[in-house]
């Protein structure tokens, strides 16, 4: 016979492990989300342009860009026309040459919505607010949503493929 | 006296149980009538000119498109980015329809279309083009601009979360 203060006991240690459980799987997946997050903060700040950036700065910064894609990503930007599967350095020498269009540029993200649908992948939909100046002193500030799938490569999440959501097809 | 006392009760309520469950409830219903039924609106943007000025104020009722779809000449509310980023517009042609611009004028399956809303002059040129299933095209009143620098085209039916409400 087991007494009741030793079935309460029993039933407060099997509480406590499915807590714990609950907590442990919470926390590995909110890790995961914070690590995703932590990528596209990097990509914003390398991305972002200051008036008056020195070599040294545009040097660091592209590479820190290159650092954050998959050998391969595809890209899918409709307004630019630009679609396709693009290379690390491809894409290094495509976002240095769009920055040189802009005395200034920011890039925030805000929005998220990530799953991780497959077991190494996450996708994740977002808005990426754009602002800033061309080098013809005007004002830019744009806003897309954008759809990203991520692929952890070595413990890190690099971007395997962009695509900004359009909206309005012409 | 008498009035400082109702003030100090008025700016500091005591917490009874009464005040705590009326608090509950004006948040309830704020936030319901606000984030789910009238999400309030900043207009940003000359677009939508001279109907709606930019800097103005405005709801989006979401129950506008509930029972019925929008119709050719509603002003709608398109969720463009996440949940705050959204372009106001008006639809001028529905699904299966041929649009077409020619030297500014709006033509719908070969017909000019008489726009009363608008007013600036527009010399825009666009290939007719069929709008696709579940789609609305929609265009801003203000087409004085270039037609490259303008947000128009045809948004997905499921993407109108409403329309202004005046």
């Amino acid at each position: 016979m087991i007494s009741p203060r030793i079935k309460v006991k029993y039933i407060l240690i099997g509480l406590i492990m499915i807590a714990m459980g609950i907590w442990g799987s919470l926390s590995l997946s909110q890790s995961n989300e914070k690590r995703v997050k932590k990528q596209f903060h990097l990509l914003s700040e390398a991305v972002s342009r200051e008036p008056g950036e020195n070599i040294f700065t545009l040097d660091q910064k592209l590479k820190k860009i290159g650092s954050l894609f998959d050998e391969t990503c595809d890209i899918h930007i409709p307004a630019q026309s630009l679609s396709g599967r693009l290379t690390r350095d491809e894409i290094t020498a495509y976002a240095a040459s769009a920055r040189l269009h802009f005395t200034q540029l920011n890039i925030k993200f805000h929005d998220f919505d990530i799953s991780f649908p497959e077991g190494s992948g996450a996708r994740v939909r977002l808005t990426g607010r754009l602002t800033g100046k061309t080098t013809y002193g005007e004002a830019v500030d744009e806003a897309h949503e954008l759809e990203c799938l991520m692929k952890k490569s070595e413990k890190k999440w690099v971007f395997s493929q962009i695509e900004v959501v359009e909206v309005l097809k012409k | 006296m008498a009035i400082n006392k109702k003030i100090r009760q008025f700016f500091f309520p005591s917490l009874a149980p009464a005040f705590l469950i009326r608090a509950g409830c004006v948040a309830l219903i704020a936030y319901l009538l606000f984030g789910h039924l009238l999400t309030p609106f900043r207009i940003k943007g000359h677009s939508m000119e001279p109907t709606y000025q930019n800097g103005s104020f405005n709801f989006c009722s979401r129950l506008r498109y509930l029972v019925s779809p929008p119709r050719r000449g509603d002003v709608v509310v398109i969720r463009f980015a996440g949940q705050r980023v959204m372009l106001l517009k008006r639809v001028v042609a529905l699904e299966g329809e041929e649009i077409e611009f020619r030297e500014g004028k709006l033509l719908i399956n070969g017909e000019e279309m008489d726009e009363p809303y608008r007013r600036f002059p527009c010399d825009w040129n666009l290939p007719p083009r069929r709008v696709e299933g579940n789609s609305v095209y929609v265009v801003g009143d203000n087409r004085s601009g270039p037609i490259q620098n303008h947000y128009f085209g045809q948004a997905s039916v499921a993407r109108i979360l409403g329309g202004p409400l005046w």
